[in-house]
């Protein structure tokens, strides 16, 4: 039970981690490799923010809107200009990118291991079964709200409907009389924003510090090649499966293993079936 | 010696190292268009090849396999044939990918590489590393000379591999591996086969990756798992993609540039303190460097030209 | 010295070519015609080894190449074109027609041991094409940098470059102006009279018929008729599915 429950965890917080990272894939067509340094720099806002005197939730809650802000900024100065230079550049531009916000960060909050100053909470008892911290329990609710909130979001409403338009044929959608750039800073916005949440959590759970980014990215590129490349039900798939598969892991082999376990799976699979899981559902179309 | 000078000329020693890693990531992403993350897998399995086999036995704390104290000639040359061998392997699976695909398999490969060399106390002394791993050839010269001598064999090593892949490139071998990378489909009607050439110049790149390590090792006198994080395969991509990818004298050069960058303000004496801030300052700029040289040069220093035949 | 004997190709549930046969003899031009979707580049890459097929057979010169990789049916002398004539963008026009050169060794190792210096007579013969072709003065230029019209020439340039017995060609006609239109059927009619065999896949009608000796025609991935040009412009079924309307 507590397995499943863990699994649950890991799970849900890989799937927003990695949820952002997959719609910036899907729009603007390039992985995203400072993806993960948003993530950090959302948990040290928030550290920041608390220094200097805000209460913990209110702290949380501007450092996801400051980082869909600064999202927003990096796409008007670094990706919009680059756009059309092919997807290597874009990409290793987000890799300078990544160093510099590392660098910077480290730089002014040190290389220190840091966590959030918030209280230590006892795992809640139900009858005769440990169940989560009310943090985690938390976590899991703030996590269902915004992946219910995304799908509706992308669904029904007509920016979202826009963004989905864009990620499938830009240039289609161009001739649709949508604009691919307000799409675009969009798309960073609630990227950015989720990064940042995933971030937070992840402070939350365990410690804030300069290597989370990095670790988290692996993860992250994994989660999303694993549902699919920028199928963002795949990735909430991918996220839980492997959240999942983290825990059950667990039971065979050491947790020094942990996230090989992971990687082990994802090459598995790959192997096995080369588009990932998103070919479960999706029969492969060709053009004859 | 002036310490500026034996400061330069160590960096540059240390730059020959990633020289021949850039040039190995140059032949198979640059030339034959391969989307790797995994360069470091091979990088590591040559350092550690090298480091158990030149090593002494083991101490009483410690745990290694081997720890033979043989002749380094043998650890490069293991360096080499594991780093070979290890791509080989991982190629079987691996290499049916493409793209993004492959670049995450490559990257998954390489960090289950990292955490069992962390791990695995028997083989490599785990995440405490193995220390005082002897230079060859050391006793026989000063320290200073030392210096100059290693950076003198490390500048040889680093041009008869640039020969090598150069070489190469501009061989038939390289014609098809361009081929490939520009247009699989229409590459298999020229007659080449797709899994032969990826899966030969993956070992190949390996083999060189290896040798890399090798000298790494050899250079540091030490060896950790935390030196080979995928941050190593990103660092010889900026490199790469810094010197112009496709380009081999791009791959020398940007190596050299980039091992600079990053290492220059490390001479500054600094207060311990501020000596970390400044370490997180040069990774800040190197970010910096790459995004300005993609902004203004998306080719690199120096790019891919036509090859006049 | 090519048969396709009832060959089909599923994707997924769907019937992409359903038992089609067809035959082209040596030294002839033959054409294949349908609209859209009518399963016809899918009965290409069936052919050239790009796709497998799930029932039937594909002999070339009395060898069933059916499943074999693409790169060794190219060996046999099978050369194919694609839809889309890119070429590869990043080599030089003298290097892409140097890719296809008989003699190459893409081996490693040889490569890696001997002095590999591209070979002279091949060089010459690259060159020769080119100044036939009129891309001379571009040969050292990247692939990349010419028009359509040019990447469509040197497509042929690159296919004769392989020596090949038979050539299929996919859409050479697809968005053709006239004039290059003219000068491609005058190329194809001068490497078939050197004894180069033809499969031409196209939907331009009048193009097929007027280059081609015997013409298939297909529609929904079956064979719908069959027989010379002056047959099939008269025949009513391909009227009715074809022209129609």
């Amino acid at each position: 039970m507590d397995i499943f429950i863990y699994g649950l965890v890991t799970g849900s917080i890989l799937l927003i981690c990695a949820l952002g990272f997959s719609m910036t894939l899907k729009t603007e067509g390039f992985i995203n490799v400072a993806h993960g340094q948003m993530l950090m720099l959302g948990a040290y806002f928030t550290l920041g923010l608390t220094y200097i005197g805000l209460p913990f939730l209110i702290a949380a809650f501007l450092s996801v809107l400051l980082c869909g802000v600064t999202g927003l900024a990096f796409q008007r100065i670094l990706f919009k200009p680059i756009k059309s230079n092919g997807i290597l550049v874009q990409l290793f531009t987000s890799v300078g990118l990544a160093y510099l916000i590392n660098g910077l960060v480290g730089a002014i909050a040190g290389k220190r291991m840091l966590s959030f100053d918030i209280p230590i909470s006892r795992v809640v008892k139900v009858g005769d079964v440990y169940l989560v911290t009310p943090y985690e329990f938390m976590i899991l609710g703030i996590v269902l709200a915004t992946v219910i909130f995304l799908h509706i979001f992308l669904q029904y409403t007509i920016m979202g409907k826009h963004i989905r338009a864009v990620a499938d044929n830009q240039d289609l959608a161009k001739i649709r009389g949508i604009n691919p750039d307000r799409c675009s800073d969009l798309v960073w916005f609630i990227a950015s924003s989720l990064a940042g949440l995933g971030g937070i959590f992840l402070g939350i759970l365990g410690a804030v510090h300069l290597n989370m980014g990095w670790q988290q990215i692996v993860m992250i590129l994994s989660v999303t090649v694993l549902g699919g490349l920028g199928s963002i039900y795949g990735v909430m798939l991918a996220g839980l499966l492997l959240g999942f598969a983290m825990e059950f892991g667990l039971l065979f082999v050491s947790s020094n293993y942990r996230t090989a376990i992971a990687f082990g799976v994802i090459i598995l699979v790959l192997v096995i079936r080369p588009e990932g899981l998103q070919s479960l559902w999706q029969s492969k179309g060709r053009e004859t | 010696m002036e310490g500026f000078l034996i400061f330069a000329i160590s960096i540059l020693t240390l730059a020959f190292v990633y020289v021949i890693l850039c040039l190995a990531l140059n032949i198979e992403c640059g030339v034959a268009g391969m989307w790797d993350l995994g360069i470091v897998s091979y990088f590591g399995v040559g350092a550690y090849s090298y480091a158990i086999i030149v090593a002494p036995e083991a101490a009483s704390y410690q745990h290694y396999l081997f720890g033979l104290e043989s002749n380094p000639i043998y650890g490069i040359v293991l360096a080499i044939i594991l780093g070979g061998v290890s791509a080989y392997l991982i190629g079987l699976p691996s290499l049916r990918l493409r793209r993004e695909y492959f670049l995450i398999t490559t990257i998954a490969f390489s960090e289950v590489l990292r955490i069992t060399f962390s791990n695995e106390n028997w083989l490599t002394n785990g995440v405490a590393g193995i220390y005082n791993i002897e230079q060859p050839l050391k006793s026989y010269f000063s320290p200073d000379n030392y210096i100059v001598l290693l950076f003198v064999i490390f500048l040889c090593f680093s041009v008869i591999v640039y020969k090598m892949v150069n070489k190469l490139s501009f061989s038939t071998y390289g014609l098809s591996l361009k081929a490939l990378r520009e247009n699989e489909a229409l590459a298999k009607t020229a007659r080449i086969e797709p899994s032969k050439q990826y899966h030969s110049v993956y070992v190949f790149t390996g083999c060189l990756a290896g040798f890399s390590g090798a000298l790494y090792v050899w250079l540091n006198t030490l060896i950790v798992p935390t030196q080979f994080t995928p941050n190593v395969t990103f660092f010889v991509w900026t490199a790469l993609i810094i010197g112009g990818i496709g380009n081999n004298r791009g791959a020398f050069l940007g190596a050299i540039f980039f091992v600079i960058l990053l290492e220059t303000l490390s001479f500054l004496n600094l207060s311990a303190e501020l000596a970390l801030v400044v370490s997180s300052l040069r990774i800040a700029l190197v970010g910096l460097a790459l995004i300005l040289i993609l902004r203004y040069l998306p080719n690199g220093l120096l790019r891919e030209k036509p090859t006049v035949l | 010295m090519l048969t396709v004997t009832n060959v089909d190709k599923f994707y997924g549930g769907v019937k992409a070519v359903e038992n089609v046969s067809l035959e082209v003899n040596k030294g002839k031009i033959i054409g294949l015609i349908g609209t859209n979707g009518a399963g016809k580049t899918t009965l290409f890459n069936v052919i050239s080894g790009f796709d497998k097929l799930d029932r039937g057979s594909v002999n070339f010169d009395g060898q069933e190449i059916s499943n074999l990789l693409p790169s060794k049916i190219a060996n046999l002398g099978m050369i194919r074109t694609f839809q889309t004539a890119t070429g590869f963008p990043r080599l030089t026009v003298l290097e892409n027609l140097l890719v296809f050169s008989e003699n190459n060794n893409f081996e490693f190792y040889k490569n890696f041991l001997n002095k590999n210096e591209q070979n002279k007579e091949q060089i010459e013969k690259a060159e020769n094409l080119l100044k036939k072709f009129g891309l001379f003065e571009k040969k050292n230029q990247w692939v990349v940098d010419l028009s359509a019209p040019e990447l469509k020439i040197l497509e042929f340039a690159r296919a004769i470059m392989g020596n090949p017995q038979i050539m299929l060609l996919d859409e050479p006609a697809a968005g053709v102006n006239p004039a290059l239109l003219e000068q491609l059927m005058e190329i194809i009619q001068e490497l078939n009279g050197e004894g180069i065999t033809f499969l031409i896949v196209d939907h331009n009608l009048r193009f097929i018929c007027d280059i081609s000796d015997f013409i298939y025609v297909m529609n929904d991935g079956k064979l719908i008729a069959q027989g010379k040009p002056d047959e099939i412009v008269n025949n009513e079924l391909v009227i009715e599915t074809y022209i129609g309307k």
